[in-house]
């Protein structure tokens, strides 16, 4: 049992990533950041706005309700000047999300019977091949634009990517 | 004999009610939302009382359930309090709990569900089970005489809101190194859906109550993919649809334009050819947009239920549904394989798509030995079916004995009482 803890001790630095992830995560290529973030979009709760905290709501209001006085901001900024350290402490009460809960318990550590989230990921598919979609009309795509690399399956919808949406993902 | 509580913790939804009864007596959402009316975040309210005045335009909202595991229990307390005194009317000190959670969870966060149940509420005591070995109990109990039930041995899909797992169970335990897992569920396909309407027409990006609403009535599983583009794109009514956006004066809710015709394509079979026809419609599509507040729908109906099969098709690097299925009967012994074939059930929300059984029989088979059936039964509600199995577990005789006790949680922790389960 010690040594578990010990093992579990050494450096939480190594962390393996998986290869294309690192290449990716590296590459200052327009077109696999707009891919990373178009699956991250994937998980998100609320779509483009980030999720607001209470406090920032009293900021909203301090903006909206400038017609009801004076008196108001003035109580609205007394209250709430946050130190450093203050929000040093809510940054760390904050919950963790999912993946750094995975990341500090550290799953590859343990013996290659047992069970864990990390090995149930069924893998990648069998064949390599994709089919693409035209991100325009959603047939079949047969091009992709050489700027962004989004794809589209005829002239018309190319001039219609290019016109509107060329690289919106990637800002 | 204390009561006991049945709470089906979801992502999406939370299903609870009295142990032994048909029905939960709530289902509501698992979260806070704000609308635009207020400023602060609101319980939301039971779904079958979600009246017309809810106004669920650019309603944001937040969630305590990360990617299917429980990270935030302030928030779930929040939600839980809500729920046990306003909607179930319960003392949790003289109630048992009997809870949900996701297979293959990590100690951190089993540690933080024990300490909301025990210390935060202190029921009295607690039963953790995998909502798919409850699946199994359901099934088996209402087919007394198939495969599944004599063998005691099932394969449950179990396609929910953070992710899709195919789960082996045997005697009502999950088979956890068979468990196969893909990263696909509803948050998944509505914000995919939610990204392809904004591509084309309006921008739904906000809108997650709206585009859940659109996604569950109008989308469906195509059986032949080539085919439904092709007619899709010539502008054939079989599959073209209206969503109609509320615009707060005349209608709050979102609702679909023309019922009827949005079931035409179960109409379409196998034999029906489609002449192509080339760029026909591509241009009067943007037109009609920019009236009205609504979006017509006719490719994103089955695109966004098929990356469930391929989802390569947006770029996860992951093994489609028919594939997982079989990885994971692969991980099995030997001698359950031809048993698990042919006692797949199918479970969660995201089953209810329209014609997914059927697709799932047409892409399993070629994947499977010939000698070996494949049989697939879908629950008669996908979304209850965990709940009434929990109801069955919870009134059986010998349940008391298996829970974990406050006093025993006090006495030996969070990890040693967990090993009772084995999980």
């Amino acid at each position: 049992m010690e040594e578990e803890m010990t093992n579990r001790r050494v450096s939480n630095r190594t962390r393996k990533v998986a290869t294309k992830m690192a290449a990716a995560l590296t590459s200052n290529d327009n077109r696999t950041q707009a891919a990373i973030a178009r699956l991250e979009a994937l998980e998100n709760d609320n779509g483009a706005i980030e999720v607001v905290d209470v406090n920032d709501d009293e900021e909203a209001s301090l903006d909206e309700d400038d017609d009801l006085g004076y008196v108001q901001k003035k109580q609205h900024k007394g209250s709430k000047r946050k130190t450093r350290q203050a929000k040093a402490l809510e940054a760390r009460r904050a919950p963790k999300s999912f993946l750094e809960l995975l990341q500090e318990a550290n799953l590859e550590s343990l013996p290659a019977h047992v069970p864990t989230y990390l090995k149930a990921a069924v893998g990648p598919p069998s064949s390599s091949s994709r089919r693409h979609f035209c991100s325009v009309c959603g047939y079949i795509a047969g091009y992709n634009c050489c700027l962004c690399g989004m794809r589209f399956c005829s002239i018309r919808c190319q001039n219609i990517h290019k016109d509107t949406r060329c690289q919106k993902f990637v800002a | 004999m204390s009561n006991i509580v049945v709470l089906d913790n979801g992502g999406g939804l939370i299903k609870a009610g009295q142990g032994g009864e048909r029905d939960p007596t709530t289902v509501i959402p698992n979260c806070l939302y704000k609308p635009l009316s207020s400023k602060k975040f609101l319980h939301t309210s039971p779904l079958t009382t979600l009246s017309d005045e809810i106004d669920l335009t650019s309603a944001s909202v937040r969630r305590p359930i990360d990617r299917g595991y429980l990270i935030n229990s302030d928030l779930e307390r929040d939600i839980w309090s809500h729920l046990f005194t306003s909607l179930l009317h319960i003392s949790p000190s003289s109630s048992s709990l009997l809870l949900t959670e996701p297979p293959l969870s990590i100690p951190s966060v089993q540690r933080s569900t024990d300490e909301l149940v025990f210390e935060d509420f202190g029921f009295s005591s607690l039963y953790v089970a995998h909502p798919q070995s409850l699946v199994h109990l359901y099934e088996a109990s209402r087919q007394p005489d198939s495969v599944l039930s004599k063998t005691q041995c099932s394969l449950v899909v179990d396609c929910g809101f953070s992710f899709t797992h195919a789960v082996p169970v045997l005697h009502n335990f999950t088979l956890n190194h068979a468990i196969k897992r893909i990263d696909l569920g509803g948050k998944a396909f509505t914000n995919y859906f939610k990204e392809l309407v904004s591509y084309r027409s309006i921008n739904v990006m906000d809108e997650t109550f709206l585009v859940d609403d659109a996604k569950e009535k109008l989308c469906f599983v195509s059986l032949d993919l080539l085919r439904d583009l092709r007619l899709a794109r010539s502008g054939n009514n079989l599959i073209k649809s209206t969503y109609v956006l509320p615009d707060g004066v005349t209608h709050t809710k979102g609702y679909v334009k023309d019922p009827q015709a949005a079931k035409r394509f179960l109409s379409l079979s196998d034999k029906d050819h489609v002449e192509s026809d080339f760029m026909a419609k591509v241009g009067d599509r943007k037109k009609a947009d920019m009236n009205k507040n609504e979006i017509d729908l006719t490719n994103e109906r089955f695109l966004v239920p098929e990356t469930l099969f391929q989802p390569a098709d947006i770029g996860i690097n992951q093994a489609g549904l028919a594939e997982c299925i079989v990885r994971a009967v692969s991980s099995c012994h030997s001698y359950l394989q031809p048993v698990l074939y042919q006692s797949i059930i199918l479970a969660g929300g995201s089953t209810l798509f329209p014609q997914l059984k059927e697709r799932l029989e047409v892409e399993l088979r070629p994947l499977v030995p010939e000698h070996f059936d494949v049989k697939i039964t879908t629950l008669e509600d996908p979304i209850l079916g965990v709940w009434r199995g929990g109801s069955l577990l919870a009134s059986s005789p010998d349940f008391e004995s298996m829970c974990v006790t406050k006093a025993d949680y006090e006495e030996l922790g969070s990890a040693r009482c967990r090993r009772r389960f084995f999980h």
